[in-house]
Parts: C-alpha cells; sequence; structure tokens
C-alpha cells in the first residue's frame, strides 16, 4: 500500500513541486504571525530571515564542500591500500 | 559491600556476557539476549544514591555514584542496550554479542564512576571490548580499521592516565567532580584531552568515521551510541564551562556536517554526523549554564536513538543487500519499505523536525548559546543544522530509497528482529516530540524551556524547507561518486608507511652497513685476539704452572684411543674380561 502509494507520488513530480511550493508559501506566511518576543538577536525580528539562512546557507555548504572535495580532497576508494 | 558490586549494572551484563556461550548451548540464546538488558533498564530505577566503594592499594575506588546526570545517560545506555541486543538478535556468534555487552558495561561502569581510577578502568574496557566489534566483520580492511581504532584509543587512554596521575600528585585526590576553569591545570587538560579524543573532537576524531563504518552491522549500532556519548557525560561532569569546548564544539558541527555532504558510504555519512551531533553536546558543555547541561543530555538522550535507527535502518540496507556506498544503491523503497520508513523517521528525528524528539532537545543548546548571546556559535550551531537536514534527512533517504536511477536490486525486507528494533527507536523519536516532559523530568537540572513556541516553529519551518530548495536546486551536483575523502587519519595513516619506511630503509640498511663492518673488521680483529690469547694461555701460563694442561690433554689423547665406538670391539673387551675373571675365580 505504501509501496503504491509512494510510486503514485514519484510519477507525478510536477504535483510534488506544487506541493512543496505551497509549502514554502506556507512557512512564509506563518512568519508574519510569529511571536517574536523571545528573540536572541536582531535576525530573528526580520521576516523571513531564516528562510534566507536556509537557502544561501544550504547552496554555499554545497558548492564549498562539493568544490573542496573535487580540488583537494578527492582519492580513490582504495587511496591508502597503494 | 559483596551485594553492592552485584548492584552495579554493569556486573549484570559481564556475568551476562560471560554466560552467553552457556545460554547459546541450551538453545536460549535469544532470550538471555534480551532478558539481560530488559532487567538492567528496570534495575538502574533503584540504585541508591552512592553504592560500592572499595578500599584499594591505598585509593578509594568509587563505583556507584549516582545523580540525575547519571540517571540520564543510564536511562538511555540500558535502553539502547535493549534495543541493539534485538536488532542483533538473529547473529549466531555468541562473540558479538559478548563484545557488545562488555562495551555496555565499560560505558555503564564510567557513567557510575565516583573516581577517575574506576572511570580509566572501565574506559580501557570500553575501547577493548568495541574494537572486536570491527574484527568480527572479518574482512582485512576492518582488521586494519581495528589496529588503528585500537591504537589511537590507547593513545588516547594514555594521555588519561598521564593526566590522573599528574592530577594525583598535585592534589592528592582522585575523586571525580566538576574542576573549575580558573584552577585548571596541566593535569586536567590531559584529562579534558583523553575524554575529548573518545567525543571525537577535531583535530583527533578521524578514528569515529575511519572505523564505524568497517564495523559489522550490529556492531556499529552499538558503537554509534555509547563510546561519544560516555565521553559527552564525562565532560559534562567534568569539565562544564570549559569555553574551549564551546568553540571545539561548534566547528565540530560543521566539520562533520562538510564531510556528510560529500561522502558516498551511507555509514559514512552517519559517522561524520555523529561528529556533527556530538558538537552540539561538546557545545553545550562548554556553554556550562543548567540550560546547556540540559540541553546535551537531552540531545545526548535523543541523539543515541535516532543516530542508533539511522545506522539500524542503513544496517538493514548492507544486511540485505551487502552494500552500503549511496552510488550504488537507489530505488529501494519498493523492497523494504518498512525500513525506508524507519530510516526516514531517524532522519527527521536528526534534522529537528516539529513533533520528534531533534526538535524538543538540539533547540535547547541553540536556546542555551542564544540566552548566553554566543550569536557566532548559535548561527553556527544553525548552520550545521541546514547541513543535517540536507545531508541525513535528504540525501541519504533519496539515494538510498528513491533516488534519480533504480539500482536493480531487489532484496527482501529486514528480518523482524530488526525491524522490531527499528520500530522502538522509531517509537522513542516520535514520542519524545510528542511528549517531551517524559525526557525532560529527567534532566538534571529543572526546565523551564518550551520547544513549541511559534517562534521556534517558524525558525524551523524556514530551516528546513529552505534547505529542502536548495537541495531541488543542486540535486544534480550532489549525485554521490564512488571516491573517499582525505581526513585526518591521513596523518598517521601515511605517518605509519612513513615510519615503516624510516624502519625498513634507513634504520635496517644502517644496521646492515654496521654488521658488515663488524663481520669483516671487528670479526676477525676479535678472532686474532682470542687466538693471541689462547697461545699465550697454552704456551704462558701452563707452562709457567705445571704443564698440568698439557698433562691432561695428553692423557685424553691416549684414552680417546681405547674409545674406538665400535661395538664388536666394546663386546670383544668385555668377553676378554669376563674370561680374566673367571680364570681368577676358577684358579684361586
Amino acid at each position: 500500500m505504501i509501496v503504491n502509494f509512494l510510486t503514485y507520488l514519484r510519477e507525478r513530480p510536477s504535483m510534488l513541486k506544487w506541493l512543496f511550493l505551497a509549502y514554502l508559501t506556507f512557512a512564509l506566511v506563518f512568519d508574519f504571525f510569529a511571536d517574536r518576543s523571545h528573540a536572541h538577536f536582531w535576525g530573528d525580528h526580520l521576516v523571513g530571515f531564516w528562510a534566507v539562512f536556509g537557502l544561501v546557507g544550504c547552496l554555499a555548504m554545497i558548492v564549498f564542500c562539493k568544490g573542496l572535495s573535487h580540488v583537494w580532497l578527492e582519492r580513490d576508494k582504495d587511496h591508502y591500500d597503494k | 559491600m559483596t551485594s553492592s558490586i552485584f548492584m552495579h549494572p554493569a556486573t549484570m551484563f559481564i556475568i551476562g556476557a560471560l554466560l552467553l556461550p552457556l545460554a547459546k548451548k541450551f538453545k536460549v540464546q535469544k532470550v538471555w539476549l534480551v532478558l539481560v538488558p530488559l532487567v538492567a533498564f528496570i534495575q538502574i530505577q533503584y540504585l541508591p544514591e552512592s553504592f560500592g566503594k572499595v578500599d584499594w592499594l591505598g585509593f578509594e575506588l568509587h563505583f556507584g555514584r549516582v545523580d540525575k546526570l547519571t540517571m540520564v545517560f543510564l536511562h538511555v545506555f540500558t535502553l539502547m542496550a535493549l534495543i541493539g541486543s534485538i536488532f542483533g538478535l538473529h547473529v549466531k556468534e555468541s562473540g558479538q554479542h559478548v563484545a557488545a555487552w562488555l562495551y555496555v558495561a565499560g560505558s555503564l561502569g564510567t557513567t557510575l564512576a565516583g573516581d577517575y581510577l574506576t572511570v580509566f578502568i572501565f574506559w580501557e574496557l570500553m575501547a577493548f571490548a568495541s574494537v572486536f566489534l570491527i574484527w568480527y566483520r572479518k574482512r582485512k580492511r576492518s582488521i586494519e580499521a581495528g589496529y588503528r581504532y585500537l591504537l589511537v584509543h590507547t593513545f588516547g587512554g594514555l594521555v588519561l592516565l598521564g593526566g590522573i596521575f599528574l592530577r594525583y600528585q598535585n592534589v592528592g585526590d582522585l575523586t571525580f567532580e566538576l574542576i573549575s576553569v580558573d584552577h585548571a591545570t596541566l593535569a586536567d587538560y590531559l584529562i579534558m584531552i583523553g575524554f575529548m579524543l573518545n567525543a571525537a573532537v577535531p583535530p583527533i576524531h578521524a578514528w569515529l568515521p575511519d572505523a564505524y563504518p568497517e564495523a559489522t552491522v550490529t556492531g556499529a549500532v552499538f558503537m554509534c551510541a555509547f563510546t561519544t556519548k560516555t565521553a559527552v557525560y564525562v565532560l559534562a561532569r567534568g569539565f562544564a564551562g570549559f569555553e574551549t569546548l564551546a568553540i571545539m564544539g561548534a566547528i565540530m558541527t560543521l566539520y562533520g556536517v562538510a564531510y556528510a555532504v560529500i561522502e558516498n558510504d551511507a555509514r559514512r555519512i552517519l559517522a561524520y554526523h555523529i561528529v556533527s551531533q556530538v558538537g552540539y553536546m561538546v557545545c553545550a558543555v562548554g556553554i556550562g549554564t543548567e540550560m546547556a547541561i540540559n540541553g546535551a543530555s537531552a540531545h545526548a538522550y535523543a541523539h543515541i536513538l535516532y543516530k542508533a535507527l539511522l545506522f539500524m535502518g542503513i544496517g538493514s540496507v548492507l544486511e540485505m543487500t551487502g552494500r552500503s556506498k549511496l552510488s550504488e544503491l537507489g530505488g529501494l523503497y519498493k523492497y523494504m519499505p518498512y525500513t525506508m520508513i524507519f530510516t526516514v523517521i531517524g532522519g527527521i528525528a536528526i534534522s529537528g523536525f516539529p513533533l520528534t524528539s531533534g526538535f524538543i532537545s538540539k533547540s535547547m543548546i541553540i536556546a542555551a548559546a542564544g540566552n548566553n548571546h554566543q550569536l557566532v556559535i548559535l548561527s553556527m550551531l544553525l548552520l550545521a543544522a541546514v547541513g543535517t537536514f540536507l545531508s541525513v534527512g535528504i540525501k541519504l533517504p533519496y539515494f538510498v530509497f528513491f533516488g534519480p536511477k533504480d539500482s536493480g536490486l531487489t532484496p527482501d525486507e529486514a528480518p523482524w528482529n530488526m525491524q522490531v528494533a527499528m520500530g522502538m527507536a522509531a517509537f522513542m523519536c516520535i514520542f519524545l516530540g510528542f511528549y517531551p516532559d517524559y525526557l525532560y523530568d529527567m534532566l538534571p537540572y529543572a526546565v523551564s524551556y518550551h520547544p513549541y513556541t511559534s517562534y521556534h516553529l517558524t525558525e524551523t519551518f524556514h530551516l528546513l524547507g529552505f534547505t529542502g530548495l536548495g537541495f531541488y536546486i543542486m540535486v544534480k551536483y550532489l549525485k554521490p561518486h564512488d571516491v573517499s575523502n582525505l581526513d585526518l587519519d591521513w596523518f598517521y595513516r601515511r605517518g605509519a608507511d612513513w615510519f615503516m619506511w624510516v624502519a625498513r630503509k634507513p634504520i635496517s640498511s644502517t644496521n646492515e652497513w654496521i654488521s658488515n663492518i663488524y663481520q669483516n673488521i671487528g670479526l676477525r680483529l676479535t678472532m686474532a685476539l682470542a687466538r693471541a690469547l689462547s697461545w699465550f694461555d697454552w704456551e704462558g701460563i701452563d707452562w709457567a704452572l705445571d704443564g698440568s694442561a698439557r698433562g691432561v690433554v695428553k692423557g685424553g689423547e691416549q684414552v680417546r684411543q681405547f674409545q674406538t665406538g665400535k661395538l664388536q670391539h666394546y663386546i670383544g673387551a668385555a668377553v676378554a674380561l669376563l674370561f680374566v675373571v673367571l680364570i681368577v675365580v676358577v684358579l684361586v
């Protein structure tokens, strides 16, 4: 049953995409109504701050780590056996 | 006294382990494997505040010191021993179970210890027992990784022991209590380094992602729970409030995540994530406020369960398919749907989804950093949370169970006992998310923190949602490649090669050179000297005395003539002698 349901979803990627975008919109709208009385610093007062933090952080991390791996850290899988 | 030793939960696991082969003989190994951890899990609730004080060579060993900090760790350790043992029920080799239980015993003993010597004894038991969980995989790589693991831990143990000795010399007391930052000496820092090695704090962390992926399927489930979290406990007990730890911990969270983003082996990704997650706890210990220590304990509790769940899920995949590399997996959700669901639950719990255990524990540490106005640390921890969701929350399940390509594998679903164990851990992950007070009531200090505020929710919605968006944009760059990445174990792995080269080349050839010189010159000189001395002895001393040496040699030479070594000569001589005797007897 679960398998069928997941296969059904996988065959409809555009629907998944719209659901995901709907969720992101919901998250942004929700942010306008959040209670900010326990804010730790200035960023906590900005609407959508953590959205930008999450997206930029995620992209930067992928670019930085993958880049570092390609130019420096990457070795054959039996590197130490040679 | 005797009874209080039997009260110790470590005793139960040690005796349980020793009797395990017997249980196997009577075909009750499976019952025994569930019974012993279950009894221990119940029994720890009834431990007195202090027990097992032993006088030994003038030292007072204290085997049992129980307070709230001890209890929360004992609770999750024994629960984890139960889950891990159920996960390993199908393993027939008693040796693996024995090693796992001795390892658990070491961890429980360290947690309960009230003095440094007892800590050290159980600390070493942990290292010694756990290496067998790697070796039991029996592959060449595992054996090598096991030796490296053992050597690194031996080094850490020696640093710890050195610290303990120095401390005894300075203070004359080995009680294991909180050390104040202002009075910390070299001895205390050595002890801290010993503890930090087990907590896998960079730059002494590389043993963990080196060894854990090479362990057996069940071994890794045990290992991911005990070594690092015992280290977190001893750090929280002895070194709360050391700012070094806060900084190192924050670095750890990012270091682990960075490697998790680029690694290919699923169990190595999870191993790097231990480094990252333990970073949160080490950081909290370093912050040192009541809320931070609560956060460290809560996060250790939650982390043990969801990390074990992840290791069980990926372990099941490895058990059923023989593969653990993302580049060789994909599309497994059709064949292992339950394993997939459990692994995803572990993944969302580690990412801190609302209504899971990660949400209620990780946020406590982040809030503690915020309340302390440590903004750099706060943002490092949140960035690590982004990376966690990216690599374990999405990347790992996506490439193993779904993925852009189908691996073509059609494995069976994992055995029932593995599913039961995963179900238990998954239940706990969600139960703690719904009912955080179950965990909060166990914490060392009273909790005034509420995780489900609208602000915390919106922050989480954003971080998770937009990390997901980042993954969606970049998914083709995240495609795993079958490579390995250098880490700081390079220093001792290449260092060992250089050491061997130095031993083989310069040292060995110098040795040969010297022995050649000796053979050509030294040996001749010695022989000449010996001949000269012999001549002097023969001609000089013997002549000067009485010539007895010459006499003995001459006499010996003459006697030797009779001893021909031929049997017929001897028989002939004996018969001749017999005749002579007869003649004498008859005639006289």
